[in-house]
């Protein structure tokens, strides 16, 4: 069994990566004096509360509409959805494609990602800790991704003015998509990967 | 550059897993991953203060027009309009989305300059030799500005938009766009080239507090 930092009696700091001696409670960092705790304090309640946060903004991020389009005084709102289907009608797909992932497959992916970590803590069945440590790195990694379409809608309802012939407005849905997107990134940042192999199923290394 | 084979023999830690390794010696470009979970422990990376320095400068010139300049421009039967960055924020701020406007803000411009322009303190002071105490401060959050610059995604977003618009109306890129792009080319780059372990060795050998 390899040793870690914890069973040694040490704690790394997580801003500088230097390994401090361990004490109860709170510590201070003898290289770069920042404060930090041996593990993120209640990292499990954290993370279960902003994911929770982000599936509940995940419906109306795509109920309400993210664009008004108003074409010769004719209005149009469409959802993410109804815009990845106009895009298939169009026969942009690989646009189509890479808007569909980012926008509602990614969100998804890291809201069922996070889940699985968070069960993954308690041990067991399941992907062992090292595969587990890869769907952290893959969900802080898709992190950002996701404001994709909020970059979209940005731009395109400060470019499109051409008088009456046809304006963009951003909609109110993408308030909600920011904030799930958000809150999914607060969600990952509050996870403490090592909780995963502090557990009794840690498995020890052949190498050793 | 020679402080990590000096301090072999020292005790590294996972940050991800936890697991305690010695670190071995390494040379200019290799890195140490973690035995237990493959994580990138630390890395030495080449002229790390030399280039991060360069990247910088280039970035913080790029980075005034990448904001201000237009990205792109539609045309219409005699009509014309085009925006940059700044003027998608302000439209959004007009229209009553300020949450939307303040996240953008801080995604594409505020968090990137703040952290090119922090890069660039750093490694100008490690060459000049004149490290100050505040630098540490700095550096200890220096890993959340990483994780929240958006720029990649931007890029991305503003190629969508053109695929979106090009059916409709006559599409022009601007100068904006251009900048854009170096400007997310330099800070991708000094997240490559800035090395983490080397700066803390350094600081905390040389700041006195």
């Amino acid at each position: 069994m390899s040793r870690t930092a914890r069973s040694s009696g040490l704690s790394i700091c997580p801003r500088c990566h230097k390994l401090n001696p361990a004490v109860s409670g709170r510590h201070r960092c003898s290289r770069c004096h920042a404060y930090f705790y041996q593990r993120k304090p209640r990292s499990i309640e954290y993370t279960i509360a902003w994911t929770i946060a982000a599936l509940v903004m995940f419906i109306p991020a795509n109920m309400l509409p993210i664009m008004v389009v108003t074409t010769l005084g004719e209005t149009e709102a469409s959802t993410i959805l109804e815009g990845i289907a106009k895009f298939i009608t169009l026969g942009m797909y690989p646009v189509a494609v890479i808007v569909f992932i980012a926008s509602f497959i990614v969100p998804l992916a890291k809201i069922l990602g996070l889940v699985i970590l968070v069960m993954g803590v308690r041990g067991g069945e399941g992907l062992k800790s090292k595969q587990r440590t890869r769907l952290y790195f893959l969900v802080e990694f898709l992190g950002p991704w996701s404001m994709l379409d909020v970059f979209v809608v940005t731009l395109m309802a400060a470019v499109v003015k051409l008088g009456f012939l046809t304006s963009i407005e951003a909609g109110t849905g993408i308030t909600y998509f920011t904030l799930m997107v958000i809150f999914t990134m607060f969600a990952a940042e509050s996870f403490d990967p090592r909780l995963l192999w502090d557990n009794k199923y840690r498995i020890p290394n052949r190498n050793e | 550059m020679s402080i990590f084979t000096e301090s072999s023999g020292q005790v590294l830690a996972c940050p991800r897993c936890d697991t305690l390794a010695y670190a071995p010696r390494v040379k200019e470009g290799q890195k140490v991953l973690c035995h237990c979970c493959g994580s990138k422990i630390m890395a030495f990376k080449k002229n790390s203060i030399e280039r991060t320095l360069a990247l910088t400068v280039a970035g913080l010139i790029v980075a005034l027009p990448a904001i201000f300049m237009p990205i792109i421009g539609v045309g219409f039967v005699g009509f014309y309009h085009q925006a940059s960055l700044f003027d998608s924020i302000l439209e959004l701020f007009d229209r009553g989305y300020l949450l939307i406007a303040l996240a953008v803000f801080l995604f594409t411009a505020a968090i990137p300059l703040i952290k090119l322009s922090g890069a660039f303190y750093l490694t100008w002071s490690i060459k000049r030799k004149r490290p100050k105490p505040a630098l540490m401060k700095f550096f200890r959050s220096y890993h959340h500005l990483d994780s929240w610059a958006m720029l990649h995604v931007f890029v991305l977003g503003v190629v969508v938009s053109m695929y979106k618009l090009v059916d409709i109306a006559d599409l022009s890129i601007g100068y904006g766009f251009t900048a854009f792009v170096f400007l997310q080319l330099c800070s991708t780059l000094v997240t490559v080239t800035l090395d983490h372990h080397y700066i803390w060795h350094y600081l905390e050998r040389h700041v006195d507090e």
